[in-house]
C-alpha cells in the first residue's frame, strides 16, 4: 500500500511542474500591469518602473522563469506580489475555511445523495423517484450565486438563524461553524444532485443482475439485499464521481465564497487575477493541481475499500 | 473572617451592579466596502477607491478641505495652525499645532515627520502622486514646529497638495522606518482613528485614538469588511450586519435603498467625469470633422436618462463641473445627428467610419460605451468595441492601442490637476512624463503653463476657460457625464456635518461623527 501511495506522490511532481510551467506563462501573458494596479493610475512612469524593478518583472521571462523554478524547487512559492507576504502564508490563512466548506459538501452530498439514489431506485417509476430525479435536476441547473442568494434571503434575512457574512468570529469555534451552515448546504446541494444521480443509475443496473434475483427469491430480507449485496457493487461509480467531483467542488467554491463572502482558495484567486498578482496565482494554480492528484489518488485508494479486488493490483 | 467576609459580599456586591447596570456598550461601526482585499493603507502608495475612504478616517493635511465639502476655496487648518507665503508666493512657511500624537504610541508629531512625508510624498520612486509635488524644489525645517516648502514654480493650489489628500497625508517618520513594509496594513497616522488590526480577504479593523487632537471620537471602533459581491452587501445591510455601505451607483439602487426604512442614501461629490478621449494621432480621427461628428452624435442627456438622474449629471465641460476654474457654461458641442452625417460626408466617408476602441468589462463602463455605440451607430459611426478586464484595459490603453480610450476619473478639484494629466502633452501616455493623456493633445499647453505662472486667480481662471475652450473646440475628448458617489447608512449613524463631497469618494467618519 505505502509504496503504491508513494509511487503515485512522485508521478504527481511532473504534472505538478507542467502545470507551473503552463500556469506560469498564461498569467504572464495575459496582459496588465501589476506595478500599474499597486500604484494606481496617477503614478509617474519611474514609480512604476521602480515597482516593476522592485517585483523582478524588468527581468527577461527566461530568467524569471528560472529563477521562479528554482524557487519552487526548493519548496518556496514565493512572496505576493501585492502584499508582499509568503504565498504560503496567505494559503495557510484561508486553506481551512476552504477544507471545511469542501469536506462539509461532500459530506452533506454523501449522506443525503446516497439514500435518495438508492430509494429513488427501489421505488424507479414511483413519486419519490419523479421527486428525487427533479430535485437532482434543479440541484444541477441552479447556479450556486442564485441558489447561495436564495437561502441567504431565506435563512439570514427572513428567519435570521444563520449571518450574511459566513466568516464567523475569530476564537469563536461556534460562530464559525454557524458560518459555514448555509455555504456548506449551498454547495452540498450540487453534490446531492450528483450523488444522487450516479447512485441511482448504478443501482438500477445493479438490481437487475441475477445474483439480485437469487437473494430474493432465497427470502433474503429487501433491506439486505439492498444495502449489503446491492449497494455494495453499485459504489465504484458511486466513488469515482465523488473523487471527480471533489475537484468540481473545489471549484464551483469560488462563487460560493464570494456570495457568502468566506475566505477561500477560491477569493483570493479572483482577487489574485484582478490584481495580476502572479506570484499569487502561481501558487494557488499548483495547490489546486495538487489537491486534484490528492483527490484522484483517495478515489483510487477508496475503490480498494469497496472492491477488495482492486487493491491487488 | 469579619473582614473576609465583608470584602467577599462587597465582590458579590459589585458583581452584581455590574450586572445590573451594563458597562457602556461599545459603539462600534460595521462598514461594508465592494473590494475582495485591502490594497494598502499607506496614503502616499495607495490607488484605489476601497483604500482612499479608509485612509480619510486615519490621517490628516497640514491643511484641509473642510468635512463634507471640497472647496479648494476654503481650506482650512489641519496640522497647521496657520502659515504665510512669501510675497513671490514661492516660499511658504507652515507653523505646527503642539502637542499632536502619533496612533498607536509613536510620539509627538514634529516637523521632522512632515517634512518626511511630504518629501516622501514627491519621490517619484515611491509615492504615487510625485506628479503633484514636480514644482516643489525643498521642504525644510528651520525649528521643530515649522515647515518651509520653495517652490521653484507656483504650483497650481500649493494648499490643495498639502490637504488631507493622497500625497498631502502626513504619516509618522518613526513608525514608517520600523515597520517598513509592513506599514502597508499597519499605517501609522494622526487621524481621529488607528488600525487595530488587519484580516486577509477580511477586514480592517480601527480603532478611536483617545487622544485626538480636535478631540476624542465618540465612535469606538469601525469595522471596515471587505464585501465584493453588490448582492451580498446588501443583504448584510439587510440583516444588520453592516450600518454603513458602498452603494450601487444606479438609480435602482438608489430608490430601493430609499424605501428602508431608517435607512440614509448619501448621493455626494465628486461627480467623476467619463471623457472619451480621442486619439488624435490615428486615422480616422486626425480629421477633425470626423471628431466633431462624434461629438455631434452624442447625446448626453439620454445617458443621464440611462444612468440616472440621481446620481449622474451632464458633464458641462471638458473637466468636472464645480472644479476651481471649470468652465460651467463651457461650449460643449449640442447633439446634432444631422450635423454629425455631414460632418462625416465633407471629411470622405459617406459610408461612415469604424473606431476600434478596447474597452475594460467593468460594467459601469461597459454599458454606458453600449449607449454611446448604439448613438454613434445613427450618424455612421461604428465603435468597434473591444471588451477587456479591467487590468488589461489600463495595460493596453498605455500602449497607444485603443483609438478612442472612455476614462473616468476625479482629481483634486483645481482645474489644472484635470487638464495638465488628461491633455497637457507632458502627460502623453508612452513618453518619460506620461500621466493620462490618451489623446495626444497639446492644444491647450500654453494656457495650462499661463495659469501656473500667475498668481493672480482671475487671470488663472481666464486662462483655464481658454484652455477647455480650445480642447473642446479640437475634440480632444468627448465628454459624457458625471457620476457622483452613492454610499448608505442607517440613521442611527449621525456624520457629524452636512455632506456634499468628500475627496476620498467615502464619507469622512471623524470625531464629530456618532452612532446611536
Amino acid at each position: 500500500m505505502l509504496p503504491y501511495i508513494v509511487k503515485r506522490l512522485l508521478v504527481a511532481v511532473p504534472t505538478l511542474l507542467a502545470v507551473l510551467t503552463v500556469v506560469f506563462f498564461f498569467v504572464r501573458i495575459a496582459p496588465g500591469d501589476p506595478a500599474l494596479i499597486i500604484l494606481g493610475d496617477q503614478a509617474s512612469p519611474q514609480a512604476l518602473a521602480a515597482v516593476r524593478h522592485e517585483l523582478g518583472l524588468d527581468q527577461p521571462m527566461a530568467v524569471q522563469y528560472v529563477d521562479f523554478m528554482s524557487m519552487v524547487l526548493k519548496g518556496d512559492l514565493g512572496t505576493s506580489l501585492v502584499t508582499h507576504r509568503s504565498v504560503w502564508g496567505e494559503v495557510a490563512n484561508v486553506l481551512p475555511y476552504t477544507i471545511e466548506l469542501t469536506l462539509s459538501a461532500l459530506v452533506i452530498g454523501v449522506v443525503i445523495g446516497l439514500p435518495l439514489g438508492v430509494a429513488a431506485a427501489r421505488h424507479r417509476n414511483e413519486a419519490l423517484d419523479y421527486a428525487a430525479r427533479l430535485f437532482s435536476l434543479v440541484g444541477l441547473s441552479f447556479p450556486a450565486f442564485v441558489s447561495g442568494i436564495m437561502l441567504l434571503l431565506a435563512f439570514a434575512i427572513e428567519l435570521h438563524w444563520f449571518p450574511v457574512i459566513s466568516e464567523g468570529r475569530p476564537g469563536d469555534p461556534l460562530s464559525r461553524v454557524s458560518a459555514l451552515v448555509l455555504p456548506a448546504v449551498n454547495l452540498g446541494l450540487i453534490m446531492v444532485a450528483y450523488v444522487m444521480r450516479v447512485t441511482r443509475s448504478s443501482m438500477l443496473g445493479v438490481l437487475g443482475e441475477d445474483y439480485i434475483r437469487t437473494a430474493r427469491s432465497k427470502g433474503v430480507p429487501a433491506r439486505v439485499v439492498i444495502w449489503r449485496h446491492a449497494l455494495g457493487n453499485a459504489m465504484i461509480p458511486v466513488v469515482t464521481v465523488v473523487g471527480l467531483y471533489l475537484g468540481v467542488l473545489i471549484g464551483n467554491s469560488v462563487l460560493t465564497e464570494i456570495v457568502f463572502n468566506r475566505p477561500g482558495l477560491g477569493k483570493l484567486i479572483v482577487n489574485s487575477l484582478n490584481q495580476r498578482d502572479y506570484t499569487m496565482l502561481e501558487g494557488l494554480m499548483v495547490i489546486y493541481a495538487f489537491f486534484i492528484v490528492i483527490a484522484n489518488l483517495l478515489t483510487d485508494l477508496t475503490y480498494g475499500l469497496v472492491d477488495p479486488r482492486v487493491s491487488q493490483r | 473572617m469579619r473582614y473576609f467576609a465583608s470584602m467577599a459580599a462587597g465582590f458579590v456586591g459589585a458583581l452584581l451592579l455590574a450586572a445590573v447596570v451594563p458597562a457602556q456598550a461599545e459603539k462600534a461601526l460595521n462598514v461594508g466596502m465592494a473590494a475582495a482585499d485591502l490594497g494598502s493603507l499607506d496614503p502616499h502608495r495607495t490607488a484605489t477607491t476601497p483604500d482612499k475612504a479608509i485612509i480619510g478616517w486615519m490621517f490628516n493635511g497640514l491643511v484641509r478641505f473642510k468635512p463634507g465639502t471640497m472647496n479648494p476655496e476654503a481650506i482650512e487648518p489641519d496640522l497647521a495652525q496657520s502659515w504665510d507665503a512669501s510675497p513671490d508666493q514661492l516660499t511658504w512657511t507652515f507653523h505646527l499645532r503642539k502637542g499632536v500624537q502619533c496612533n498607536n504610541g509613536y510620539g509627538e508629531l514634529g516637523a521632522d515627520d512632515v517634512v518626511f512625508s511630504l518629501k516622501r510624498a514627491s519621490d517619484p520612486k515611491i509615492s504615487s502622486f510625485s506628479s503633484d509635488y514636480a514644482d516643489v524644489a525643498s521642504i525644510e525645517a528651520p525649528d521643530a514646529a515649522t515647515v518651509q516648502l520653495k517652490f521653484k514654480r507656483r504650483p497650481p493650489s500649493v494648499l490643495g497638495i498639502l490637504t488631507n489628500y493622497q500625497g498631502g497625508n502626513i504619516v509618522c517618520k518613526k513608525a514608517m522606518e520600523k515597520l517598513g513594509d509592513d506599514f502597508r496594513t499597519k499605517a501609522v497616522g494622526t487621524g481621529p482613528f488607528a488600525v487595530e488590526s488587519y484580516t486577509p480577504n477580511q477586514s480592517v479593523t480601527l480603532v478611536a485614538n483617545k487622544s485626538y487632537f480636535r478631540g476624542a471620537p465618540k465612535i469606538d471602533r469601525i469595522v471596515y469588511r471587505y464585501i465584493p459581491s453588490d448582492a451580498t452587501r446588501d443583504l448584510a445591510y439587510s440583516s444588520g450586519e453592516i450600518d454603513l455601505l458602498y452603494g450601487r451607483q444606479d438609480q435602482v439602487w438608489v430608490e430601493r435603498m430609499k424605501s428602508l426604512p431608517h435607512t440614509v442614501v448619501d448621493v455626494f461629490g465628486p461627480g467623476e467625469l467619463s471623457d472619451i478621449n480621442l486619439n488624435i494621432t490615428k486615422k480616422p480621427l486626425d480629421d477633425l470633422r470626423v471628431r466633431q461628428a462624434m461629438a455631434y452624435g452624442v447625446n448626453r442627456a439620454d445617458l443621464v436618462k440611462f444612468k440616472g438622474a440621481l446620481t449622474a449629471r451632464e458633464a458641462v465641460s471638458i473637466i468636472p463641473h464645480d472644479y476651481l476654474g471649470t468652465d460651467e457654461r463651457a461650449p460643449l458641442y449640442p447633439y446634432n445627428p444631422a450635423k454629425a452625417k455631414q460632418l462625416l460626408m465633407a471629411a470622405g466617408y459617406p459610408d461612415g467610419v469604424k473606431i476600434t476602441v478596447i474597452q475594460t468589462s467593468l460594467p459601469s463602463m461597459l454599458n454606458t460605451m453600449q449607449i454611446v455605440q448604439a448613438q454613434l451607430k445613427k450618424v455612421g459611426i461604428d465603435l468597434q468595441l473591444e471588451v477587456v478586464d479591467h487590468p488589461t484595459f489600463h495595460a493596453q490603453i498605455r500602449k497607444d492601442l485603443s483609438m478612442a480610450v472612455m476614462y473616468a476619473a476625479a482629481r483634486l478639484p483645481v482645474a489644472d490637476v484635470y487638464l495638465t494629466q488628461f491633455f497637457h502633452s507632458r502627460s502623453i501616455v508612452g513618453t518619460p512624463t506620461a500621466v493620462t493623456n490618451f489623446s495626444h493633445c497639446g492644444v491647450a499647453d500654453q494656457e495650462i503653463d499661463g495659469a501656473r505662472q500667475t498668481a493672480d486667480l482671475a487671470k488663472q481662471k481666464a486662462l483655464w476657460k481658454e484652455a477647455q475652450d480650445k480642447l473642446i473646440t479640437e475634440v480632444c475628448a468627448v465628454p459624457l457625464y458625471e457620476q457622483l458617489q452613492v454610499w448608505a447608512h442607517r440613521d442611527k449613524l449621525d456624520y457629524g456635518y452636512k455632506l456634499d463631497a468628500s475627496l476620498t469618494l467615502g464619507p469622512i467618519i471623524n470625531e464629530q461623527s456618532t452612532l446611536q
